[in-house]
């Protein structure tokens, strides 16, 4: 293993931004190094674009997974490292799309023995991808399948970071949104993927009609919008004698619940912000195919209108029971892996990639009036729940890295480090995203690297 | 352990600590389950030893002990912990802060405004430990549920003003200026019903200043703000029940008048109360056990409350997890995509008709011939139902030498437990372990193997599979105590229906609970009829929904109460519910802890 110089902390646009004399920011002494951005945004180029994309149930299992998992030829990793590697068999949907992986990675978090079953990869594996840090054992209860998470999941982490969106946010500080609606359990982690902390989730918004009525059916009244903003400082002024009679646990949910008025409050107020070209009210569909199209299409009018520049696309949801009868699989995933049925879990695990090839290709199509597309700008990270879901073994987790935001990211390398910190990913994001991050990870997770070759 | 009268009160961390100390007690109920060791005799004795109890708050109110220990087992059961012969003392559980449900909001705003009104998205429930409730009272809503709220208040409200007749029978006056006294009265009444209380002075004032400032000169205007803002203020979203200082109990609090018109009201209606229960709440009529008596027995009279009380079954029974069901229709031809609906629906018509047209032993449920077939159903059971259409449904009473009666022989049961090609005598089993009989099932350790291996020329059967499955003693110790009982189904395939070959071999479905040998799944009805930890499973279900929260240890005592008189009166599902509201259990609570 290579002892690299971390990167230093000091974020790109909040460079740029304190070049332009906009805001002021509160820097680290920085290194001179860190002062020169490694690249500036290609010119005209817009802000950049944060996404997650996220499918069940890992990869079919190959003998670097683990001893019992033995016997089946890896099928995901490329055979070459570096630019321009040559794919593989379960990532050539994305080739044309020339999407970056890391290979080899991990969850390095510590695992406390009590209460048992915190260890079990499958909890585990998708707490980490997500947040960078372990299931919150207070609380954790293994039998029941009840857990949550620490922090917030890395979406939200961008969407609510000073140096993203800075003083002027997108309407939307970012969306959430599901295509299959089946689901492990009805609680919980298990069915969503963006969380701003312990018990605190973004659920998915599965309903083409709702997203785009969300999107797009914006009231034109302005004299009520305003009325319906100032409403919600009484709102607000009810509720403090309240707060005052609860516990310290109910005061911090009900706190949480008041501070999202500021955000309704904001939009409510907004005067602009929204798209001039609608698109067409959407039809919906059963078929992830399909239905990743139409979401698909929604979210793309909504990134070029900058409705937003952050989402969650969680194409499948963790340990997912959907049945993918339409590539033959007669059997939920979920039960599919653990049976062993290693031929099925190949054929779903190359569908959920035609779905991710299929919204980048959405995102390649759009494209803006200097000649960029959606894919230009944006930074998809594509990750599931372990490296594989026959015995949830986390090692080799399966990690996308699409898009070329904004020149920040190389696009079509693979680097791949056997054992390797799966925080480096978040670290190479963040700082993508011109993000301050001198190191993510927590609890035996930390790291100051990025995945080395991924930053331009 | 002994829980003394300022045990609970005195320090803020002391939730935290009981909590945590049941945590270590977590997966003993089958008691050495890795180790392959068998469970303890289930003899109806020894079914009250309450295998989950629970513990801990599955609430967020305390903090970070928040939905722990959940399914901790025996931990405070009498023989454990205490040296002292005389039992625990029992101590009122931890409030909690339940938002309200999707159902409940919807409910509680149709009885604000009744009439047709706009459904609006809302954000979806969540049901860790089975409970709706319990996921409101843990969760913290999303910003797009508070902007949903948002949306509804307005979308609710305009609808309600933009009809003027409708308005003014909303109002019953007519206002003659921007808050004027008609406003002024109106905010009172109304706030009562959204708040489940009267209005204080400073509120009171709130909201005529807003009908006030943001009138723009049309009191209309006015007051449709100041009703938009009550809906979305956190005293209506949210259940506030910390109840008070009782003055007959030093050291103790109760809750008040109000708030027991709001926990009744959510329990038998799944909504906020009426005008006669708020007025009762008036007269101070809800602390005495006559007061609250003569106000749920009318209230179970309420066509609310069948709905109410088959919404708790449903999620007693986990019937939400019918939707995700899908079969091949080519692999099973009775099955098209409405059958799992249909399914639920049988157990909902058998639900009410036990609870109110029979009245009698609700543990029928379990052993029952009679049940409500439509004509799918009737073809699925092979029973006659003359008059069953596709919509419509019929009494009949099942073959008394057929295979089925009760729950566990029905479609809804027998399918939500299988997989799409086989059946899953394992998920059959856990769910009479978890579900009928309240134990708690650990899952398979981290890693160990859970494929179930292929007909291999001498394991034909997926019995023979799992059988040999068993064999690893990883597994072997959990499977004991889940796959005996499961295989009493096996004669149902993986939509109900019966077969008498898997794979093209017989079934054996023999099998056994707790160590007595079973024949099929009717053997199994019979031998639950005099098992207690059925009862008892089904009070301490309705106690954690009730509660919104897991059932603490302290509250042992006094849930076993409710157990015992549940007994008393025949396992009569409406006299529980009186038993509960009556209880000491239910009308009690502990302070806020950390303040």
């Amino acid at each position: 293993m290579t002892f690299k110089v971390p990167k230093a902390p000091l974020a790109r646009r909040t460079f740029l931004r304190g070049a332009i004399g906009g805001t002021t920011i509160a820097l680290a002494i920085p290194t001179l190094e860190a002062m020169i951005p490694r690249k500036a945004h290609a010119a005209g180029l817009a802000d950049p674009i944060f996404g997650l994309f996220y499918w069940a149930n890992g990869l079919p299992w190959h003998d670097l997974h683990g001893a019992e998992q033995v016997g089946h030829p890896d099928l995901w990793t490329p055979a070459t490292q570096g630019p321009d590697y040559a794919t593989s068999e379960l990532l050539a949907p994305l080739a044309a799309h020339k999407v970056s992986v890391a290979t080899g990675l991990e969850p390095k978090t510590e695992v406390p023995p009590d209460p048992p079953g915190q260890s079990d990869g499958h909890m585990r594996g998708f707490m980490v991808a997500l947040t960078g840090d372990r299931i919150r054992p207070e609380g954790f209860d293994h039998p029941s399948h009840t857990l949550t998470a620490l922090r917030p999941s890395l979406d939200q982490y961008v969407a609510k970071h000073d140096d993203f969106y800075g003083k002027s946010p997108a309407r939307f500080r970012s969306l959430e949104i599901g295509i299959s609606p089946a689901r492990f359990h009805d609680y919980g982690h298990w069915n969503a993927i963006s969380y701003n902390g312990p018990d605190s989730l973004n659920p998915a918004t599965m309903d083409p009609a709702q997203l785009y009525a969300k999107l797009f059916n914006v009231p034109g009244d302005l004299v009520a919008l305003g009325r319906r903003a100032k409403l919600l400082d009484a709102v607000r002024d009810d509720a403090q004698s309240l707060r005052v009679r609860l516990g310290a646990g109910d005061r911090a949910r009900l706190d949480e619940h008041l501070s999202h008025l500021d955000e309704i409050q904001r939009r409510l107020q907004l005067t602009s912000g929204t798209c001039d070209q609608v698109p067409a009210a959407p039809a919906d569909s059963g078929d992830l195919m399909e239905k990743t199209g139409i979401m698909g299409e929604l979210l793309a009018a909504a990134l070029s209108c900058d409705l937003t520049r952050v989402f969650s696309f969680m194409l499948t949801s963790p340990a997912t029971t959907h049945v993918f009868a339409n590539v033959g699989v007669p059997d939920g995933m979920h039960k599919v892996c653990h049976d062993g049925s290693w031929d099925y879990v190949k054929v779903v695990t190359t569908y959920q990639m035609q779905c991710l090839a299929r919204l980048l290709d959405i995102f390649q199509a759009t494209v803006d009036p200097m000649g960029n597309s959606l894919m230009d700008r944006a930074l998809v990270y594509g990750v599931s729940e372990y490296g594989e879901g026959f015995k949830h073994s986390t090692k080799e987790m399966p990690v996308i890295l699409a898009g070329g935001c904004g020149g920040a990211l190389n696009r079509g390398v693979h680097t791949r480090e056997v054992d390797g910190n799966l925080c480096k990913v978040h670290v190479t994001v963040l700082r993508a995203l011109g993000i301050t991050c001198p190191s993510y990870g927590f609890n035996g997770a930390e790291t100051t690297e990025a995945v080395s070759g991924m930053l331009a | 352990m002994r829980w003394g009268p300022t045990s609970l009160h005195a320090a803020p961390g002391a939730l935290r600590t009981r909590a945590g100390a049941l945590g270590l007690t977590l997966g003993l109920t089958l008691g050495g389950c890795y180790s392959g060791a068998q469970p303890e005799s289930g003899d109806a004795s020894a079914g009250d030893t309450e295998a989950t109890t629970g513990s801990g708050s599955a609430s967020g109110s305390t903090g970070s002990a928040s939905a722990s220990a959940g399914s901790a087992s025996a931990g405070e059961s009498e023989s454990e912990g205490d040296t002292d012969d005389a039992p625990p003392a029992f101590e009122p559980g931890s409030p909690v802060f339940p938002r309200l449900t999707e159902s409940q909001y919807r409910n509680a705003i149709t009885g604000l405004f009744p009439g047709p009104l706009p459904r609006p998205p809302l954000e979806p429930d969540t049901n860790p430990y089975l409970f709706y409730s319990i996921g409101a009272a843990s969760t913290v809503v999303s910003e797009s549920g508070v902007e949903n709220y948002e949306e509804a208040a307005n979308a609710i409200a305009e609808a309600v003003f933009a009809d003027p007749a409708r308005r003014d029978a909303l109002l019953g006056c007519v206002p003659e200026a921007v808050a004027d006294a008609c406003v002024d009265g109106f905010l009172a009444a109304f706030g009562r019903r959204a708040y489940r209380r009267p209005l204080t002075e400073e509120e009171r004032a709130r909201w005529l200043g807003i009908a006030s400032s943001l009138a723009d000169g049309d009191p209309y205007i006015g007051v449709k703000m100041a009703v938009m803002g009550i809906l979305q203020s956190p005293h209506f979203l949210y259940r506030v029940e910390l109840g008070e200082a009782d003055p007959e109990a030093p050291g103790r609090r109760r809750f008040t008048s109000y708030e027991m018109a709001g926990r009744l009201s959510f329990l038998i209606w799944n909504s906020g109360p009426d005008d006669e229960l708020l007025d009762a709440a008036a007269a101070d009529e809800l602390l005495s056990e006559l007061g609250i008596t003569a106000q749920v027995q009318r209230m179970l009279d309420d066509p609310r409350a069948r709905i109410a009380i088959q919404d708790f079954f449903a999620q007693f029974l986990d019937l939400g997890r019918l939707s995700g069901v899908d079969r091949d229709p080519l692999r099973y031809p009775l099955y098209h995509p409405a059958l799992p609906e249909i399914m639920r629906t049988e157990v909902e018509l058998l639900v009410d008709d036990l609870v109110y047209r029979q009245g009698g032993d609700i543990r029928e449920l379990f052993t029952t011939r009679s049940t409500f077939v439509n004509s799918d159903l009737a073809a699925l059971y092979g029973v006659d139902a003359p008059g069953a259409t596709p919509i419509t449904f019929v009494p009949v009473e099942l073959p008394s030498d057929g295979p089925r009666a009760g729950l566990l022989t029905l479609g809804a049961f027998l399918t939500m437990n299988a997989h799409a090609t086989e059946t899953s005598p394992t998920l059959r089993g856990k769910y009479v372990r978890e579900r009928v009989l309240c134990e708690t099932v650990p899952p398979p350790p981290p890693g160990v193997n859970t494929d179930i291996p292929d007909d291999d020329g001498e394991a034909h059967t997926l019995r023979e599979r799992l059988e040999k499955h068993r064999s690893d003693p990883l597994c072997a110790g959990c499977h004991a105590s889940i796959d005996p009982p499961g295989f009493l189904f096996e004669h149902f395939d993986s939509v109900g229906n019966y077969r008498l070959l898997d794979n093209g071999y017989p079934i054996d479905a023999s099998g056994d609970l707790d160590g007595s040998a079973l024949s099929g799944a009717r053997d199994l009805a019979e031998r639950l009829k005099d098992d207690k930890r059925v009862g008892n499973c089904i009070v301490t279900q309705l106690y954690r929904h009730a509660e919104s929260r897991l059932n603490e240890p302290q509250e042992l005592p006094g849930l076993k109460a409710i157990q015992a008189s549940f007994a008393e009166s025949g396992y009569r599902f409406r006299d529980l519910i009186l038993i509960l509201a009556t209880s000491e259990a239910y009308r009690t609570v502990a302070e806020e802890v950390d303040p």
